[in-house]
C-alpha cells in the first residue's frame, strides 16, 4: 500500500492524512468545497491537493460525516473513477454500508470504517462491511489499519457503529441535563470526570468531536431506528447552529 | 459550625463515611439498627486503619484517635447529638421517609438533614419533615474513602445556607461537591445511562459481541472499564435497579429504557463478579 486518496470534511480529512503521512504514504486529498463554516481546514503541506482522484490509488477514503449529499457525490465519483479493484473506506457512523453500497455500481468494493474526530488517538478501529462486499476489500481495509499502526474489529453494519453512538449518546444526555437545569456544563463535567471512569467529561468531549458530528450521528439513529430515545437534545441543536462557544 | 456528624445505617456506604469523617476531624455517630452490622462494620474499619498504618499512610496515633471519634450506636435517640446528619440506611422511599420523621423530632433547630441517596427524591425524603428546607442530598460514590465525588442536591425546598453547609462539610472531607437540582439520577447516574442502555443495544442487535464491546471502549475510546465488565462489577442486578428507577421517575422516558437482556440475567441469578458469572464468568 503505497498511495491513498482521501475525500471529505474537517476535522478527519487532517487527522487521516497526518496519520496517513506519517506511515510514509503518498497522500492525495480533495476537502468538500460546500461544507458551510467549517472551511478552516489547514492540511499538512505533504499532503497533495487534488481536483480529481488518481486512478492510481490503492486505496481510497471518503470521510464526510455531516452531509450524506455530498458524502453520496464523492463516493459516486470514487466508484466512477477508481479502476475496478480499488478498495473504498468509508466513514460510516451516520449510515450504513449496505445504504452507500446503493448509491454506487460496485458496492461489493466498499467497506465502513468508524472515523470520527479526536477517535484516532486510540489503538483500535472498527470497520464494518454489507452482505455485499467481498473478503479481498475487508482485507485491505484490515491492511489499512495495521500500516496506521492500529488495530482493526469488524461490527456488524449499523447507523453509529459502536463507539460513535455510545460517546454521542452521553453526550445528549448531558446536553438535556443541561436543558433542564441540572447542573451548568462545567459541573456536568466534573462530576463526570470524578463520579466515573470516563476519559473526559461529556460536555468537554462533544466540543472535542464538534457538535455537528454528534448531531449527525444522533440523526443517522434516529433515522435508522425511528425510536425517540435518538432524538437531539435541543440545546445541542442550538449549539451546532452557533457553533461552540 | 458542626462538630459531630451523625450517620444513619452502618452498611457499604455507612462504613466508608464514617473514617472519611473522622479523619476529618469531625467526631461521628454511627448508628444502625443492627448489633452485628455495627460489630462487623468497627471490625471492617479497624482493619482498613491498620493497612494504613502499616503502609505508612497513618501515624499509629492518627489512627487510634479516627477509631475514638466514630462511635458505634444501636439506640437512635443518640442521633439527636448530632448537629449534621448524613442518612446512608436501604434505598427504599418508605423507609427513608421513616428515618427523617424520626430524625426531625430528635436534631436540634440547626441541624442539617443530608440523604446519601443515589435515586430518591430529595423532594419527597424531605416532605415528611417540619423544615425540609434543612434536608439536601449528599450523595457519595463508592468507595467514599477514594472517590473524590459529592452530588449535592437542592430539593424543591432546600435554602441556599443548607446547600452552603453539605458543601463546606464536603469540602472538610476532602471531597469535591458539585450542585445539582433535584431530578432522577441526579447528574452521574443520569447522565452515564446510555453507557450501558447503548452498550445493550448493541449487544441485543448482535452488531458486537460483549468482549468486542468492552474491548471497544477500552482501546478506541479510553474508558478505563468497558460496559459489561462494568455492570459485573457495580451487579447486574443493582445496575437494573437504578435504571428502573430512574426510567419510573421520568413517566417512561424511552431514553432510559432497561433491555430485557439485564432483566434475563437477573432472573437466571448471573448477577456479575459477586456470584461468579454475569455477562464474564469469575473463578
Amino acid at each position: 500500500m503505497k498511495r491513498v486518496c482521501i475525500f471529505g470534511e474537517s476535522p478527519l480529512l487532517e487527522e487521516y492524512a497526518l496519520q496517513c503521512l506519517a506511515r510514509g504514504l503518498d497522500v492525495q486529498v480533495r476537502p468538500n468545497t460546500d461544507s458551510g463554516r467549517g472551511n478552516s481546514i489547514s492540511l499538512p503541506r505533504k499532503a497533495k491537493k487534488v481536483q480529481r482522484p488518481s486512478r492510481s490509488s490503492d486505496l481510497a477514503l471518503e470521510l464526510t460525516n455531516t452531509s450524506l449529499e455530498i458524502k453520496r457525490r464523492n463516493l459516486e465519483e470514487l466508484d466512477r473513477v477508481l479502476p475496478p479493484q480499488g478498495t473504498i473506506l468509508s466513514s460510516s457512523v451516520t449510515t450504513t454500508v449496505a445504504e452507500q453500497g446503493s448509491w454506487i455500481r460496485r458496492p461489493e468494493r466498499l467497506v465502513g470504517i468508524g472515523a470520527f474526530p479526536s477517535f484516532l488517538e486510540g489503538s483500535l478501529i472498527e470497520l464494518a462491511s454489507s452482505r455485499i462486499t467481498d473478503a479481498k476489500s475487508l482485507q485491505a481495509a484490515a491492511e489499512f489499519v495495521t500500516v496506521l499502526g492500529k488495530e482493526s474489529t469488524v461490527v456488524g453494519d449499523s447507523a453509529g457503529m459502536v463507539l460513535p453512538r455510545i460517546v454521542c449518546m452521553i453526550v445528549n444526555e448531558a446536553y438535556f441535563a443541561m436543558t433542564e437545569g441540572v447542573a451548568p456544563a462545567r459541573d456536568i463535567d466534573t462530576a463526570m470526570r470524578l463520579g466515573t471512569n470516563y476519559p473526559h467529561g461529556p460536555v468537554e468531549w462533544g466540543d472535542r468531536i464538534g457538535a455537528g458530528h454528534v448531531r449527525a450521528v444522533l440523526d443517522a439513529l434516529y433515522r435508522h431506528y425511528g425510536e425517540d430515545r435518538y432524538r437531539i437534545a435541543p440545546l445541542l441543536l442550538r449549539t451546532c447552529h452557533e457553533g461552540s462557544v | 459550625m458542626v462538630k459531630t456528624i451523625g450517620i444513619v445505617g452502618a452498611g457499604t456506604m455507612g462504613s466508608g463515611i464514617a473514617p472519611v469523617a473522622a479523619r476529618a476531624g469531625f467526631e461521628v455517630i454511627l448508628y444502625d439498627v443492627s448489633h452485628d452490622v455495627l460489630k462487623s462494620c468497627m471490625e471492617r474499619i479497624k482493619a482498613d486503619l491498620r493497612k494504613l498504618t502499616e503502609g505508612g499512610r497513618l501515624s499509629t496515633t492518627a489512627a487510634t484517635e479516627v477509631l475514638s471519634a466514630i462511635h458505634p450506636r444501636k439506640n437512635f435517640g443518640d442521633l439527636g447529638h448530632a448537629d449534621f446528619i448524613i442518612e446512608a440506611a436501604i434505598e427504599d422511599l418508605a423507609a427513608k421517609k421513616e428515618i427523617f420523621r424520626k430524625l426531625d423530632a430528635i436534631v436540634g433547630a440547626d441541624a442539617v438533614l443530608a440523604s446519601n441517596t443515589s435515586s430518591l427524591s430529595i423532594t419527597a425524603i424531605a416532605s415528611l419533615t417540619r423544615t425540609p428546607e434543612s434536608v439536601a442530598g449528599m450523595h457519595f460514590f463508592n468507595p467514599p474513602a477514594v472517590m473524590k465525588l459529592v452530588e449535592v442536591v437542592r430539593g424543591a425546598q432546600t435554602s441556599d445556607r443548607t446547600i452552603d453547609t453539605v458543601c463546606s462539610i464536603a469540602l472538610k472531607l476532602r471531597k469535591t461537591p458539585v450542585v445539582c437540582k433535584d431530578v432522577p439520577g441526579f447528574i452521574v447516574n443520569r447522565t452515564a445511562r446510555p453507557f450501558y442502555g447503548e452498550a445493550l443495544k448493541v449487544l441485543g442487535e448482535g452488531i458486537g459481541s460483549v468482549e468486542q464491546i468492552d474491548r471497544i471502549t477500552r482501546e478506541e475510546g479510553g474508558f478505563r472499564m468497558g460496559p459489561f465488565e462494568l455492570m459485573d462489577l457495580i451487579g447486574i442486578d443493582v445496575n437494573l435497579a437504578v435504571t428502573q428507577s430512574v426510567y419510573e421517575q421520568f413517566f417512561h422516558e424511552p431514553r432510559f429504557r432497561p433491555h430485557p437482556i439485564q432483566r434475563m440475567m437477573v432472573e437466571a441469578g448471573t448477577l456479575g463478579r459477586k456470584s461468579g458469572k454475569g455477562f464474564y464468568t469469575y473463578k
